[in-house]
């Protein structure tokens, strides 16, 4: 991973990355797959299931190396990474998994993020007492603990109702909005990427690469649903072109 | 309470038996706990507690220290475990026996001959247990470490100790029996104090009431141990679990 200074932005070109089957026969999960996405912009992969969406987060995470290709972290290289499984520290409270997470985070600094997640109350929970929309904003906060130049976030919404998941979202939305933190998040929902991001990356199916960028124009706050439908019809007609090519 | 009952139960099953045998072979209660309070009167039997202690202390530790780093390194390191296994199956199963009389012969009747031949009796068990506690790590929690780039002091203290600490809690369980044990039969056969020399001395005199003297404190010693060290700790390591035993590494 090589990261250059002055480039504030987030850059990934993937050559290839194969996964050995169980037959041992190499299949190939991304090809060519290439995508930039501006500093304090937010940016949403959107793919089928199994198309290698998570395999790609991994690859910009850093844990997985066995790929060709580059990835160009924005500067600072600092990242906070939600994962699809909250991954808390189950022997530590909340307030810890975030000081472990962010040792050189003020206290101030922590009890504000608890705060602004309405986590005040389960700072000193285990995260075995939470639910599971608890231990996602947890995730959350935790990642942002470390003031990241990069928020990966993969499927933050998956498995919460539907009320749950439209609460995290608009906090997202809001956080975004706020902190100008360069954003990444790993979707199978079309809606959702339009309604959170400033630019939506659609993948194809596999091997995955971008088949098509949708730049939003209408600010996060201002999306209405006409518009957003508007989007959605478009996103689908790419999806479709992109099938039948 | 049951405890309590059940060591009460024990406690009268033994005077029972005593009524009827020869005093010599099975003494009572009474002329035990009369045996007792004269070697402690004499300070015997604290000063031979004390030495048994610290070479159960001494190499115990020793043991569950170095037995702990290669068990963690084994689990971790798949190369490592291919290795090494084949010593540590012969080493599991190399009677208590000869490893002591081996470290006799070779290093002399000294202390610390006696300390690594209990320490190396017991190291094998705990290699074992560490190893599978190493391959039982959340590799998903490692990889949260990765990405948040935590030193490798937070990943021990944070990640691997929590997920370690109850093959600890059962190593030490299994241990530190197996470990005074051993350190008894060092003792009989070349030390000149400690609990095991006494008894030898009881075998050599037939004088079974002094045997159960120097034995029962000891007994009492490390159910003390086990009572108010081992327990606490597996309580407060466990306080994070709602119930025990249940499925670890995932919130």
């Amino acid at each position: 991973m090589s990261r250059d200074g002055a480039a504030a932005l987030l850059e990934v070109r993937v050559a290839h990355k194969d996964h050995a089957s169980a037959g041992g026969r190499p299949q190939r999960v991304l090809e060519n797959l290439c995508f930039s996405l501006p500093a304090g912009r937010a940016g949403a992969l959107v793919g089928p299931s199994g198309c290698g969406k998570t395999t790609l987060l991994r690859i910009i995470a850093g844990l997985d190396a066995a790929f060709s290709g580059e990835v160009t972290l924005p500067a600072g290289g600092r990242l906070g990474m939600v994962f699809q499984e909250p991954r808390l520290l189950p022997w530590r409270s909340v307030i810890d998994n975030l000081r472990i997470a962010a040792p050189r985070a003020s206290e101030a600094a922590l009890s504000a993020l608890l705060a602004a997640f309405e986590l005040s109350e389960h700072a000193l929970h285990f995260p075995g007492e939470l639910s599971l929309g608890l231990a996602r904003r947890v995730a959350i906060a935790r990642a942002l603990a470390i003031e990241p130049d990069l928020l990966l976030l993969d499927e933050p919404f998956v498995s919460l109702d539907d009320a749950l998941a439209r609460d995290l979202r608009a906090r997202i939305a809001a956080l975004i909005d706020e902190s100008h933190v360069t954003t990444l998040i790993v979707t199978h929902d079309l809606r959702e990427a339009i309604e959170l991001a400033d630019v939506v990356f659609l993948l194809s199916p596999r091997p995955a690469r971008v088949g098509a960028t949708l730049t939003i124009e209408t600010p996060r706050r201002s999306m209405t649903k006409e518009a957003a439908d508007a989007l959605e019809t478009r996103a689908r007609k790419e999806i479709e072109a992109m099938r039948g090519r | 309470m049951i405890r309590l009952l059940s060591l009460m139960l024990l406690l009268a099953l033994w005077q029972g038996a005593a009524v009827f045998a020869d005093p010599r072979r099975l003494p009572g209660p009474v002329p035990v706990f009369e045996a007792i309070a004269h070697e402690a009167e004499t300070g015997a039997l604290f000063a031979n507690l004390a030495a048994t202690l610290a070479r159960v202390a001494a190499s115990f530790l020793l043991a569950m220290s170095l037995g702990a780093a290669l068990g963690y390194a084994m689990g971790r390191r798949p190369a490592l475990d291919r290795l090494f296994d084949p010593w540590l199956v012969i080493l599991l199963n190399l009677p208590a026996l000869v490893v002591i009389v081996l470290a006799y012969l070779w290093a002399g009747l000294t202390e610390a001959a006696a300390i690594g031949a209990v320490a190396l009796n017991k190291l094998p068990n705990a290699i074992v247990v560490m190893r599978e506690g190493a391959r039982a790590l959340d590799p998903e929690l490692d990889e949260m470490a990765e990405v948040f780039r935590l030193r490798p002091a937070a990943r021990l203290r944070h990640i691997v100790a929590p997920q370690l600490s109850p093959y600890l809690a059962a190593a030490t369980r299994s241990g530190l029996s197996l470990v005074w044990k051993i350190v008894l039969v060092v003792e009989l056969i070349g030390r000149s104090n400690g609990v095991g020399f006494e008894i030898n001395m009881a075998f050599q005199l037939f004088d079974v009431r002094l045997l159960l003297a120097y034995a029962i404190p000891f007994v009492l010693l490390m159910l003390g141990v086990e009572t108010f060290l081992v327990q606490p700790f597996e309580r407060h390591v466990s306080r994070w679990r709602r119930r025990p035993a249940r499925g670890q590494g995932r919130a």
